[in-house]
C-alpha cells in the first residue's frame, strides 16, 4: 500500500459501530482506491488518551483519522449542533445525515478547523432508558439524574426538570448499576454492546419512534494529511463517503436500534411507546431548547434561527420511508 | 528491527528493565522508553503533539479520582487513631493465634479492599496502619512487609475493583456479574493468605512473636473502640451497594466522616490535617506519574503492533484452547513484572479477548464452546483469572508496585527481603489460579445463581 | 525521605515552596471532596449538584499536578534498589543524577508542550460539558506545577552531583 492511515476511536472492536460502520467504511475506501490505501483501525483508545482528546489528536496529526462524538468536545462544533435539536431531528436518521452533507460546505465547514471531514452523521435519536422509573409524562423525570454526552442533550434534560450528567458512554453501565444516574438519553442501539438491559427496566420513546433530538458524530482526517494526498486518493475517500454511504448508515443505525430494543424486551424490559397525546406533552416541554440554542449560538455570531429553518427543510426534503 | 514488532518490543522491554535496575523511578523509566519508542517508530512530532493533552487527560480520569481520596481517608484515619483502634480489635481476636498480628493485617486489607478499588491504595493505606504495629510486635521485616504487599492485592481481588470495571467495559460484560464472580475467589484468597501466615509462623516462630490472650475487659474495650470505624466503613460501603453513590463520592463521604471523627476526638487539628495532606501528595502524585508512564508504554506497544502480532501468531499456531489460556495467563504474569495492572488490562485485554472468543467458537457460542462453557461465561471466568495474574505482577520482582509502596513505608527493610517475604503468598496465588482453572464452577457459581 | 534537615538556602526555599504548593493542591482536593459530599447530600433531597463529575475531574487533575514537585523534592517516586544494594555510593549517586536529569528534562518538555496545549484549548474553546468551564484555565496552575517540578528536579540533580564530587566516600 502506498498510503497508510491510523483510524482511532473509543468504542470496542465488538461494538456495532465498529463492525457495521467504521470498519465497512474503511474497507470501502481501500477498495475505491484500488488497494493503494490501507486504513488501520485502533478501537478502544488503544493509541492513548481519553475520548475527549480525539479531536485534538486528529488536529495535531497524532492519528490520521478519528471517529468521535462531536459533543465530547463541547462548544467546538456549535453550528453542527442544529441537527441534534428536538423538532429538527425527529426520527429519520438518513434524512438527517443527508441534510448534514448538504449543509456542510455552506454552513458548517468553518468550525472544523484543522480537520478534513469525511462525513458527519447522527444516531437513531435520544430515547429514554431508565433504571427503575416508569416514564409517561415529563413530570416523571423531575429530579432524576440522566446521562447525556452533549450540551444540547443537557438542555433537553434540564427542560424536562431532570439533572444532566455528562460522561463517555463506556462509563454508563457502572454508573447505572450503582445508581449514580437514574437513566440516560441514548438510542436503543447501545443496549446490545453495553448490555444496558441488565441495568434498566424501562425503555421509552415517542409515537412513531419519535426521539428527543439526536447526537452528531464525525469521521475526520488531519487537514495537512488530507492536503498532501493526490486527487485520485482523495476521490476514493469521497466516493466511499457519499449519499449512498450516508443512506446505508441510516439503514444500519435503524436496524441496530430495532435489534437493541428487541433484546431489551426479550430480557423482560418494558418498552413504552408514548401515545400521540403523551408525545405532544414532551414536545411542548422541550420546545424552549431550540430557542435556548439559538440564543446561545448568537453569542458566537451564528444565525441559529436560519440554521434551524434550513435544517428542518432539508430533513423534510430527504424524508425517507420509515 | 523497527519492522519486527516482537523483536523491537522485546528490546524496549529489556531497556525498561535495565533502567529500572539502575534505580530510575519506574514512572520515568516508562515515560522514557514509551516516549522514545514512539519517536523511533512514528517520529518526534507525534509524541510532542500528544504530550499537549495526554497528561491532563490521564490525570482527569473520573474513576481515578477515588485514589487520592482514599489515600487521604487512610492518612486521616491513622492520624485519628482509627487504624490503631481497628488493629487493636483485629489483634484482640486474632493475636493469640500463631502469626496473629499478620493475620489481622490480612483481615484489615480484606476489609479495606471492600471499600477500595485499588491495590496500591490498599497496600499504602493499610501499610501505614499495620506496618508500625507489626514492627512494634517484633515481627520479622520480611514477613511484615511481605504480608502487607500481598494483602494489598486484596484491594483489587475483593470488589469493588477499578480494574474489574475496566475489564467489564472492554469485553462488554456486566459489572454486577463480574463483581459477583470475584466474590468466592476473593474469599479463597483471604483464606489462603491466612493459611500462609499460620504456616510461616508455625515453621518460624521467631519471625512472628505470639501475643498473649487479653483479659476479657480489654477484649471488649478493643472491640467497642472499632465500632465508629465499622460505622463509617458501613456508610461508605452501604452507600455504594445501596446505589446512593459511586466510589468517588463514597470516598469523599469517608474523608469527611473520618475527619469529623478525628476532630471530635481532638485527634485531628490543622497540623494533623497538613500531615495527612502531605502524605496524600506524595502517594497520589507518585501513583499518577506511574499511570502517565504506563499510558505512554501502551501507546508505544499499540503503535508497533506488539499485541496484534502476538494475537495473530497465537491464532495461526493451532494450539489447544487450554494451552492458549495458560500461555495468555503466563504472558500476563511476565508483563506484570513490568507494568501496572490497570494499564495492562487496558493494553492487553482488547487483543487477548478476541483470540479467546475465536477459539471458543465465536461471540454467541453456547455451553458447547471449546472451553466447555458459553462465551458469555468464558468472559467472566477469564476476567477473574486475568485479574488475579495481573495483580500478581504487583508482588513479583523486579517491578512489584505493592512491594515498592510497602518498601517506601519501611525504610529499615531492604526491598529484597520484602520480595522474599512475599514469595509464600505468591505461591498461594499460583495455587489459587490452579484451583480456579480446575474448577470454573467456583467462579461461575454466584453469577449463575444470580442469573437464575 | 525528607532532606529538609540538611537543606539550606535556595534548596530549602524550593522545598518549602513545593510543600506549600502541594498543600494548596491538598486544599483543592478537599474542595473536590466537599463538592462530592454536597452532591451526595443534595442527591438525598432530590437536588443533585450539576457538573459534579466534571468538576471532580478537573479539580483532581489540578490537585495531582500540584503534588508532583513535592514528590520529586521528597524523593517519593518508587524505584527499585534491589540490583544496586551493594553498588558504590558514588555510582548510586550517579544513577540518582541520571534520574533527576530525566525528571528535569521531562518537566521542561511537558511544560513546553502543555503551554502549547493550553493555547489550543483556548483558541478552540474546549470547555466542560455542563458548567462549560474553559479547560485552558486549569492549565495555568498546572503549568506552574510543572515549572516547580523542573526546579525541584534541578535541585535534586545538583544535590546528587555534589554527592558524586564530595570527597571521603
Ligand atoms: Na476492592
Ligand atoms: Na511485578
Amino acid at each position: 500500500q502506498e498510503y497508510t492511515f491510523k483510524l482511532h476511536h473509543f468504542l470496542s472492536a465488538n461494538s456495532p459501530t465498529h463492525t457495521d460502520t467504521v470498519a465497512p467504511w474503511a474497507r470501502a475506501v481501500e477498495e475505491a482506491s484500488g488497494g493503494r490505501v490501507k486504513i488501520e483501525i485502533f478501537p478502544s483508545m488503544t493509541l492513548g488518551g481519553r475520548p475527549p482528546e480525539l479531536v485534538q489528536q486528529a488536529r495535531d496529526g497524532v492519528v490520521d483519522i478519528i471517529w468521535t462524538v462531536n459533543g465530547y468536545t463541547p462548544g467546538q462544533f456549535p453550528r453542527t449542533e442544529v441537527i441534534e435539536l428536538p423538532s429538527v431531528f425527529v426520527n429519520d436518521v438518513t434524512a438527517a445525515n443527508l441534510a448534514l452533507s448538504e449543509m456542510f460546505e455552506s454552513d458548517l465547514a468553518e468550525e472544523y478547523k484543522g480537520l478534513e471531514v469525511m462525513f458527519l452523521h447522527v444516531h437513531a435519536g435520544q430515547a429514554i432508558q431508565m433504571r427503575d422509573t416508569e416514564v409517561r409524562r415529563p413530570g416523571d423525570l423531575a429530579g432524576k439524574k440522566l446521562r447525556i454526552p452533549t450540551r444540547t442533550g443537557a438542555w433537553v434534560i434540564e427542560a424536562l426538570g431532570a439533572s444532566p450528567v455528562a460522561m463517555p458512554v463506556p462509563e454508563l453501565p457502572p454508573a447505572l448499576q450503582k445508581g449514580v444516574v437514574d437513566g440516560a438519553l441514548i438510542p436503543w442501539e447501545i443496549i446490545a454492546p453495553l448490555r444496558l438491559e441488565q441495568q434498566t427496566d424501562y425503555d421509552i420513546e415517542g409515537a412513531d419512534k419519535e426521539r428527543l433530538g439526536t447526537t452528531a458524530f464525525q469521521m475526520s482526517m488531519n487537514a495537512a494529511r488530507w492536503a498532501e494526498l493526490p486527487d485520485d486518493i482523495k476521490q476514493a475517500f469521497r466516493d466511499a463517503s457519499g449519499p449512498e454511504w450516508l443512506t446505508e448508515m441510516g439503514r444500519v443505525w435503524r436496524e441496530n436500534d430495532d435489534k437493541g430494543i428487541e433484546m431489551a424486551v426479550a430480557a423482560g424490559n418494558t418498552h413504552i411507546t408514548l401515545t400521540e397525546e403523551e408525545t405532544q406533552a414532551f414536545r411542548d416541554a422541550v420546545a424552549p431548547v431550540v430557542d435556548r440554542w439559538i440564543e446561545e449560538v448568537s453569542g458566537a455570531g451564528i444565525d441559529g434561527a436560519a440554521l434551524v429553518e434550513k435544517a428542518r427543510a432539508l430533513v423534510k426534503e430527504h424524508a425517507s420511508a420509515q | 528491527m523497527i519492522d519486527d514488532p516482537i523483536l523491537f518490543g522485546s528490546a524496549a522491554l529489556g531497556l525498561l528493565v535495565l533502567l529500572i535496575a539502575i534505580r530510575m523511578p519506574i514512572a520515568y523509566a516508562m515515560i522514557l522508553v514509551g516516549g522514545i519508542g514512539v519517536m523511533l517508530v512514528n517520529g518526534s512530532a507525534l509524541v510532542l503533539n500528544q504530550l499537549k493533552t495526554l497528561a491532563y487527560g490521564q490525570f482527569s480520569i473520573y474513576d481515578l479520582s477515588v485514589v487520592p481520596m482514599f489515600v487521604l481517608m487512610g492518612a486521616l484515619a491513622s492520624h485519628a487513631g482509627m487504624s490503631t483502634a481497628l488493629f487493636r480489635a483485629a489483634n484482640a481476636w486474632l493475636g493469640r493465634l500463631p502469626g496473629g498480628t499478620a493475620m489481622a493485617a490480612i483481615a484489615g486489607c480484606a476489609g479495606f479492599g471492600a471499600v477500595c478499588g485499588s491495590s496500591l491504595a490498599t497496600a499504602s493505606t493499610m501499610g501505614k496502619v499495620a506496618l508500625p504495629e507489626l514492627q512494634r510486635a517484633g515481627y520479622d521485616g520480611a514477613l511484615a512487609t511481605g504480608t502487607l504487599a500481598a494483602g494489598g492485592v486484596l484491594g483489587i481481588l475483593i470488589p469493588p475493583s477499578v480494574v474489574l470495571i475496566l475489564y467489564a467495559i472492554i469485553v462488554e460484560a456486566n459489572v454486577v456479574t463480574m463483581f459477583a464472580a470475584a466474590m468466592l475467589p476473593g474469599l479463597l484468597a483471604v483464606l489462603l493468605f491466612l493459611g500462609v501466615v499460620a504456616l510461616y509462623a508455625t515453621l518460624r516462630p521467631a519471625a512472628a512473636p505470639r501475643g498473649g490472650a487479653l483479659p476479657a475487659g480489654e477484649l471488649r474495650e478493643a472491640s467497642l473502640g472499632v465500632l465508629p470505624v465499622l460505622a463509617i466503613f458501613g456508610i461508605v460501603l452501604g452507600g455504594i451497594y445501596g446505589g446512593l453513590y459511586n466510589p468517588t463520592p463514597a470516598a469523599a463521604v469517608g474523608v469527611a466522616l473520618v475527619w469529623l471523627y478525628g476532630a471530635l476526638r481532638r485527634r485531628i487539628g490543622w497540623a494533623e490535617l497538613g500531615a495527612a495532606l502531605r502524605e496524600t501528595a506524595g502517594t497520589a502524585g507518585m501513583i499518577y506519574l506511574i499511570l502517565l508512564g504506563a499510558e505512554l508504554m501502551k501507546i508505544f506497544m499499540s503503535r508497533i503492533g506488539l499485541p496484534q502480532a502476538t494475537a495473530d501468531w497465537i491464532l495461526a499456531s493451532g494450539m489447544a484452547p487450554m494451552t492458549v489460556m495458560l500461555l495468555l495467563l503466563a504472558a500476563l504474569i511476565v508483563l506484570g513484572c513490568l507494568m501496572d495492572s490497570l494499564s495492562m488490562i487496558l493494553l492487553v485485554i482488547p487483543f487477548f479477548w478476541p483470540v479467546l472468543t475465536e477459539l471458543n467458537g465465536g461471540l454467541y457460542t453456547g455451553p458447547e464452546g471449546a472451553f466447555g462453557m458459553s462465551t458469555e461465561e468464558l468472559k467472566i471466568w477469564f476476567g477473574i483469572l486475568a485479574l488475579i495474574v495481573v495483580e500478581l505482577g504487583l508482588i513479583t520482582p523486579p517491578v512489584g508496585m505493592n512491594v515498592f509502596v510497602i518498601s517506601s513505608l519501611a525504610p529499615g527493610v531492604p526491598m529484597g527481603r520484602t520480595f522474599r517475604g512475599v514469595l509464600p503468598f505468591f505461591g498461594a496465588e499460583l495455587l489459587r489460579v490452579a484451583i480456579l482453572l480446575a474448577l470454573p464452577g467456583l467462579t461461575l457459581w454466584l453469577p449463575r445463581l444470580l442469573a437464575g | 525521605m525528607s532532606a529538609s534537615a540538611s537543606r539550606t538556602g535556595l534548596p530549602l526555599a524550593v522545598e518549602r515552596a513545593a510543600t506549600l504548593w502541594a498543600m494548596a493542591g491538598g486544599a483543592l482536593l478537599l474542595l473536590v471532596v466537599a463538592i462530592n459530599v454536597a452532591s451526595v447530600i443534595g442527591g438525598l433531597f432530590g437536588k443533585p449538584f450539576a457538573g459534579d463529575f466534571e468538576l471532580t475531574e478537573v479539580g483532581t487533575a489540578v490537585a495531582v499536578f500540584a503534588f508532583l514537585p513535592f514528590v520529586q523534592i521528597t524523593d517519593a517516586n518508587v524505584s527499585a534498589d534491589i540490583f544496586t544494594q551493594r553498588a558504590p555510593v558514588r555510582l548510586v549517586a550517579a544513577f540518582g543524577l541520571l534520574a533527576a536529569l530525566v525528571a528535569m528534562a521531562f518537566a521542561l518538555l511537558l511544560g513546553w508542550r502543555m503551554y502549547l496545549g493550553m493555547l489550543d484549548q483556548k483558541s478552540y474553546d474546549y470547555t466542560t460539558a455542563i458548567v462549560q468551564f474553559p479547560h485552558w484555565i486549569a492549565f495555568l496552575p498546572i503549568l506552574a506545577s510543572i515549572a516547580l517540578l523542573a526546579l525541584c528536579a534541578a535541585v535534586t540533580a545538583a544535590e546528587r552531583l555534589a554527592r558524586i564530587a564530595a570527597p571521603g566516600h
